[in-house]
This record gives structure tokens, C-alpha cells and sequence, in this order.
């Protein structure tokens, strides 16, 4: 178990771990405007003990693991035979993933909600197998149940 | 009239009068009886035991020999409260080693010691051990700066000893064999708690040491106890009271599980359980045979265990006195709490996500609390962290509950409003200092006006501890609680709008206190060393971590407009200690 210096006031953490995580760590200091974003990275609020503190990080270790294991996900796009592998976790939201997409596919993406004729449009199969349109839910919501990946075809969908 | 009718108590002979005295054991009456007369003040000197020192800087250990030489027990407290939650550098202070050393030259007959955020070296454990014959006694809570190695000086020179109790503490493990070092010849443990250290230990030094141990009473063991261990742990100490429950594998082989439950139904005494840290749910289930029993558990750091498993078992703990839990039981789990733990005193519910990174709404709200405070009639200690509070909620909880001595109340969101009416939370906490008459402990949060301050001052008499974070508009709210709480003891603040005007307005009012402290709030340098020089019994300290490592406030062109990080005073006998580090300025 990572013991966690308490006393240091440079980071959280003093090793570093996936994006995700520090993408995490970022939330820290938008969470409290009243107090400065290094106030929030001393941990010391909220009030909590530090035997607390570590059990509490171990747990929320072992639970982005979880994610973690699902972060890998394979991107297809109709028509095109091969397809690709993701890491989602190198992505802060939908925006840097249709961006990504967009790049990697050579042509524009966009989220289900924004349909028309010219743009390829982006779902995803969830766990219980059902094909979805990527952007209806919250980013860390959509990580913890996405499968795959599929770029549709404009006219179909 | 003949002196001896009018004052009969004087003419007693002195051992009548100190075997009086020996029914006093509250420091307080204590206090209060040594300052009768002077050969009352003798008496009580020679005859008192126990001694407990809230702050270790206000007196020395040469003037506590001195007035106290027959001392057997004593507490020390040493870093103020706010260093739990990385306030105070780790250097600050609060050494053991010169009372240790006082204590032994003098040959004080020590029996034991009780700590609180000191720091301990393994040369204060080792000159302890060897130093008191009769010492039967180790408690440290919140203590830092020693090895597993000083846990072995204690366990093989401490031949008498009763109880080793870690609570909380930040030991370096060096894996080594400190409990091998507890000789075949001891069997008076009653108390062994090491559920804090981290490291491997020797299982079967243990299992030796507690079978031996025929008084054991109370056991808590670390993570390194798995589920076997346990299950031969419990078998030779079925007299066990107190269990603090190492860690278990997450798929118990089914015979083991088996044993482990046979070995639980043995002990008819259990009534308190803790620990199950990485624990997973199926495992609390192996203690309901004795579930009915329990007077106190904590399971604030069974991260692992889901708020369905939590309240199955609590359903089942009619008997709860004490518990301590983290918020994923949820508003439903409380009110499950509510309807079967009518022996309820006090209660802790601690943030599983503290941060708020989880998506989840299993946390618990205002309903929860309402829930308790209407169900549990014997309801006196609160500690509750959550997301949301309404003023509502509160003043109904106040109703509820007259009889509250302490309540802490920690919404995780700073300023965060009654979340139906987006007012302040004033009112709430102002009805609940109202109506509990016997509040001696009171934490606030939430967005709170100077109002809520005008309400304690006013009503909150018995008030000792008050804690503020991110409260209040003026130095106004500080001023109605230093002028209106007269018994008024600790009080913390940070993030707090008050400044020199409040800090500064009755400077005798921390005579009668035992500290004050203040981070990211508006006193400045120039409010500090006015203090210090119109209070020379108090010692003024201004904690900078910022400071090189070259010197002191190096600022010869001091900026006394320059607001004061963190500032804390306490009154003391002593004047000014010599042991302060670098980062602390004392005025």
C-alpha cells in the first residue's frame, strides 16, 4: 500500500499514475473556489485522518483499476475492414475523443445528438450489449460501461 | 466557638483527609481542591496518581516532578488537533524524550502513559522500558517519529505490562520480530492493539503470545493477520472482549470460513469489533452469531464492505452503543440503524468519497441525520460528514435531541448553503446550540453568516471546543464567541475572515483557554506581535512552512501588514520553548 507523505505540499501523489488518475487530481481543485488549488492538493480538507485518507485512496485504487481493465477498446468504422485499439483513459472527455477519432479516421466525427447527412457518427456498445449513442451520458459513466466503438456510415444509423 | 466545630474538616488528621481525596479522581475537582487551603494543596499534591497535561509546552516535566512526585500516570498532548489533517509541519514539536528523561532521573514509580500527537523516538521507548519497574501501561494515539524497534525495547523490558495500545499511529516497520520480544514469562497482557503498523509481523509468536496471555482481553492485529491466523487466534482467546479484525482474502476456502465461525461463536464475551480493512462483505457475516452482543463497532475503514452487507449486519446489533461507519450505508442504512439501535450514544459517519470524484448518491443527506436523532433517544456524540444540510433538518434534530454534548457536522463542499432554500445554515446550527443546553463540543460548516457565531455566544454555555472552517463575514463572529463562551477551552479556526480587531479585543480571554489557532485567516504579523507583547504568558507562534531552512523570518524590512499563515498561541508557565524548528516563529 502506497503510504501517502501527508506533510508533502507540492502534490498529491508523489509518484505518478495513469492520466486518469491525474485528470482526477485536477477535479481537486476545481471542486473548492474558495480556497487556492494548492490549499486543495495538501489534502487537508475534508477533515479527515490520514489512516482514513490512505484507505480510502487504496480503495479508490483498486476501483480505477477496475476501469482500467476496460479502458482498452477496439474503434471500427463501417466499411472499413481493420480496425483500431483505443485507450480511453488517455482521453479527458468526448471532445478530445472525437478529435482524436476524427484524426485517426481522416474525416469528421461528431457525438448522436448533432446528426446530419454529411458528418460519420459515433456509438458504442455498452456491457449489456446494446448499441448506444456516445455523448447522452457522463464521461466517467460512459468509461465504466463502454465495450467498443463503431463510426457510423452518415446516412445510416 | 471552638475553631475545630466551625472549619471540622482542617483538624482532621492528613490520611483521613487524603483517603477523602482518594475518591476525587476528576482532574478538574482535583484542581479545584488543591487551591483550598495550603495544607489541603500538600496533601493533594502527594497523593495524586494521575495527571493529564492537555498541552505539553505549558509546563515543564521538572515543575510537574516537582509539585507531583508521586505521579503514576500521565497524559501528555503535544500537536494541536488541526495537525490531523496536515496542518502542522512534522517537525513542529512535541517531543517525548525530555519527560521521559526528567522522569527517570527523578525515579517518578510510572505506570503508565497516554500520548496524543507527540512525537516518540525509539530512545524515549528504550529509556522507558528500562527505567520504570512497575510500568504497565503504553497508549499512543496520533504518535510519530518511532520503529517496531522501540516496540521490541517495550515488549522485553517491560515486565509488568498490561496494555500496548496503537491508535492511529505512523510507525516505521522494520519487519523485524518485536513480538518475539515479548519473554515466555509475560502472561499479564490484557490489551494489545497494533492494528495501525503496516508491515509483516511473526504469526506465530503471536498466537503464542496471546495463548499465553490468559488475561487478554482486548486484541486488534493489522493486515498481516489473515483469515487462518485469526480463526487460531480466536480459538485460544475465546475470553476476548475487544477484537480488531486484520485482513482476509477475498474468497474464503469454505472449511476456513467455517472454522472462523466456530471459533466467533466461542466468544461469548465479544463486544466490540473493528478493523475488516480490505476486508470483503462475505467475511462480516462470519461474526453474526455474536452480532446481537455488540456494544461498539467500527467499521470506518471497511471501504470494501457495500452498504447492503453494512446494514444487513447492523439490523442485527440491537445492542449498539457505539458505531462507527463509513457513509456508503447511506440515508437508508441510517434509518435501518434508527429503527434497531435504540441503545445508540454516539455516532460516526465517515466520507467514502471525499472528494466527490465517484458518481454515485449513496452518501448520505440531512435524512439520515433526522432519522437518527429521531430514533435513537440516548443519543449524546455525533460526528457527520456529508454532501447537504437543510436548516430544517437541523432544527428538527435539535428537537430530537436536547442532549447532545457533541456535535460535528462537516458538509465536504466549503460554503455550501441549505440546499432547499439556499440560505445560510445559521439557523440550524443556531437552534441546535439552543436546545442541546449541555453542548460541550461543537463543529460547524456549511455557509454560515456572523449570526451563527452571535447564537453560540449566546447560548452556548457549557461550550469547550469550538472548530470553524470557512464561516462568518466579520471579525464580529469571532468576538461574540470569545465574549459570550465562558468556558470556552480550544478553539480552531481556518479559512475564516477574522482578523486582528477580534484576535486582539480581550487579550485575558486566553488565560482562561488552552490554545487558539488560526490558519488562512486575516490576522496579520503585526496583530501576532502586538499580542505577544501586551500576553507574555503566552506563547505566540507563527508557522510558516514556506521558510528556507537558513533561518527564522529572515525579514529584517518585516512586513507587518503581512498576513499570518498559521498562527497558534497557547497559554503556558514556562515562556518560550527552545525546541521549535525553523518554520515556527515564536514572538
Amino acid at each position: 500500500m502506497e503510504i501517502c507523505n501527508s506533510y508533502s505540499s507540492s502534490s498529491v501523489d508523489s509518484t505518478k499514475h495513469s492520466a486518469s488518475e491525474s485528470s482526477v487530481n485536477l477535479s481537486l481543485s476545481l471542486t473548492f473556489p474558495s480556497t487556492s488549488p494548492q490549499r486543495a492538493t495538501k489534502q487537508d480538507w475534508p477533515p479527515i485522518k490520514p489512516r482514513l485518507r490512505d484507505t480510502l485512496k487504496v480503495r479508490r485504487r483498486l476501483l480505477q483499476r477496475d476501469y482500467d481493465t476496460c479502458l482498452f477498446v477496439k474503434v471500427y468504422m463501417e466499411g472499413v475492414p481493420i480496425g483500431r485499439k483505443l485507450d480511453l483513459s488517455t482521453f479527458s472527455g468526448y471532445e478530445s475523443l472525437l478529435e482524436s477519432l476524427s484524426q485517426m479516421f481522416n474525416t469528421s466525427i461528431i457525438c448522436g445528438n448533432h446528426r446530419d447527412r454529411k458528418h460519420h457518427v459515433l456509438t458504442y456498445q455498452d456491457t449489456d450489449g446494446d448499441w448506444m449513442m456516445v455523448g447522452d451520458i457522463p464521461w466517467e459513466m460512459f468509461l465504466e460501461t463502454v465495450r467498443r466503438l463503431k463510426i457510423t456510415k452518415p446516412e445510416g444509423c | 466557638m471552638n475553631k475545630a466545630l466551625k472549619f471540622p474538616m482542617n483538624y482532621f488528621p492528613e490520611e483521613v483527609i487524603e483517603h477523602i481525596f482518594d475518591f476525587i479522581a476528576s482532574h478538574r475537582d482535583r484542581n479545584s481542591i488543591s487551591l483550598v487551603s495550603k495544607s489541603w494543596h500538600k496533601i493533594e499534591r502527594y497523593s495524586r496518581h494521575q495527571v493529564f497535561i492537555g498541552n505539553c509546552y505549558a509546563i515543564s516535566p521538572e515543575r510537574l516532578i516537582r509539585r507531583f512526585p508521586c505521579l503514576r500516570s500521565l497524559t501528555l498532548k503535544g500537536k494541536p488537533h488541526f495537525a490531523d489533517f496536515n496542518l502542522v509541519p512534522h517537525e513542529w514539536g512535541g517531543f517525548l524524550h525530555p519527560w521521559i528523561d526528567a522522569l527517570s532521573k527523578a525515579r517518578v514509580g510510572l505506570e503508565e502513559l497516554r500520548l496524543k500527537r507527540m512525537v516518540v523516538s525509539d530512545e524515549s521507548l528504550e529509556l522507558l522500558s528500562r527505567s520504570f519497574v512497575s510500568f504497565k501501561s503504553l497508549v499512543l494515539v496520533s504518535c510519530d517519529g518511532f520503529t517496531t524497534d522501540g516496540l521490541a525495547s517495550i515488549a522485553a523490558n517491560c515486565r509488568n505490562l498490561r496494555e500496548l495500545d496503537l491508535q492511529e499511529n505512523e510507525i516505521d516497520d522494520h519487519r523485524g520480530q518485536w513480538l518475539n520480544c515479548f519473554p515466555d514469562s509475560c502472561t499479564t497482557l490484557v490489551s494489545l492493539n497494533f492494528a495501525c503498523l503496516k508491515g509483516e509481523i511473526n504469526l506465530s509468536a503471536l498466537e503464542r503470545l496471546v495463548a499465553r496471555s490468559t488475561n487478554l482481553k482486548s486484541l486488534k492485529v493489522n493486515r498481516a493477520v489473515p483469515l487462518d491466523g485469526l480463526t487460531r487466534l480466536m480459538s485460544c482467546a475465546p475470553q476476548l472482549v475487544d477484537l480488531g479484525v486484520g485482513c482476509y482474502e477475498n474468497e474464503a476456502e469454505p472449511e476456513s470460513f467455517a472454522s472462523l465461525m466456530a471459533a466467533i461463536k466461542k466468544c461469548t464475551l465479544l463486544r466490540s469489533l473493528s478493523g475488516f480493512s480490505e476486508v470483503a462483505s462475505v467475511c462480516l457475516t462470519a461474526f453474526y452469531p455474536i452480532c446481537e452482543n455488540l456494544t461498539s463497532l467500527n467499521l470506518s475503514y471497511a471501504a470494501e464492505i457495500q452498504g447492503n452487507h453494512l446494514i444487513e449486519f447492523v439490523q442485527f446489533c440491537k445492542r449498539l452503543q457505539l458505531l462507527w461507519i463509513l457513509d456508503s450505508i447511506g440515508d437508508k442504512g441510517l434509518e435501518v440503524v434508527a429503527s434497531s439501535c435504540k441503545e445508540l450514544q454516539e455516532l460516526r459517519v465517515f466520507p467514502s468519497d471525499p472528494h466527490d470524484e465517484e458518481d454515485n448518491n449513496t452518501a448520505v443527506t440531512e435524512v439520515g441525520l433526522v432519522a437518527i436523532s429521531a430514533g435513537c433517544p440516548k443519543l449524546h456524540s455525533i460526528l457527520y460528514f456529508c454532501k447537504q444540510m437543510t436548516n430544517e433538518a437541523l432544527i428538527t434534530v435539535a428537537k430530537n435531541c436536547p442532549n447532545f454534548i457533541r456535535f460535528r457536522l462537516c458538509i465536504l463542499e466549503p460554503n455550501k448553503p441549505d440546499h432547499i432554500t439556499s440560505q445560510s445554515l445559521d439557523e440550524g446550527f443556531g437552534a441546535i446550540v439552543q436546545s442541546c443546553k449541555g453542548l460541550r463540543r461543537l463543529s460547524v460548516s456549511g455557509l454560515l453568516t456572523d449570526k451563527v457565531f452571535l447564537y453560540i455566544g449566546m447560548y452556548a454555555e457549557q461550550l469547550e471546543m469550538l472548530s470553524i472552517a470557512f464561516a462568518g463575514d466579520t471579525d464580529k463572529g469571532m468576538l461574540y464567541v470569545l465574549n459570550g463562551c465562558k468556558k470556552l477551552r480550544k478553539l480552531e479556526i481556518r479559512d475564516s475572515p477574522f482578523g486582528n480587531a477580534a484576535l486582539l479585543a480581550d487579550v485575558g480571554k486566553y488565560e482562561t483557554m488552552r490554545s487558539l489557532w488560526m490558519s488562512s485567516c486575516e490576522v496579520t504579523l503585526g496583530g501576532c506581535k502586538r499580542l505577544a507583547r501586551n500576553a507574555p504568558w503566552l506563547n505566540v507562534e507563527i508557522i510558516n512552512e514556506n521558510e528556507n531552512e537558513n533561518g527564522r523570518m529572515e525579514r529584517n524590512e518585516e512586513d507587518e501588514r503581512e498576513k499570518v499563515d498559521r498562527l497558534y498561541l497557547y497559554r503556558t508557565v514556562v515562556g518560550t520553548r527552545k525546541d521549535a524548528p525553523p518554520c515556527v516563529t515564536i514572538l
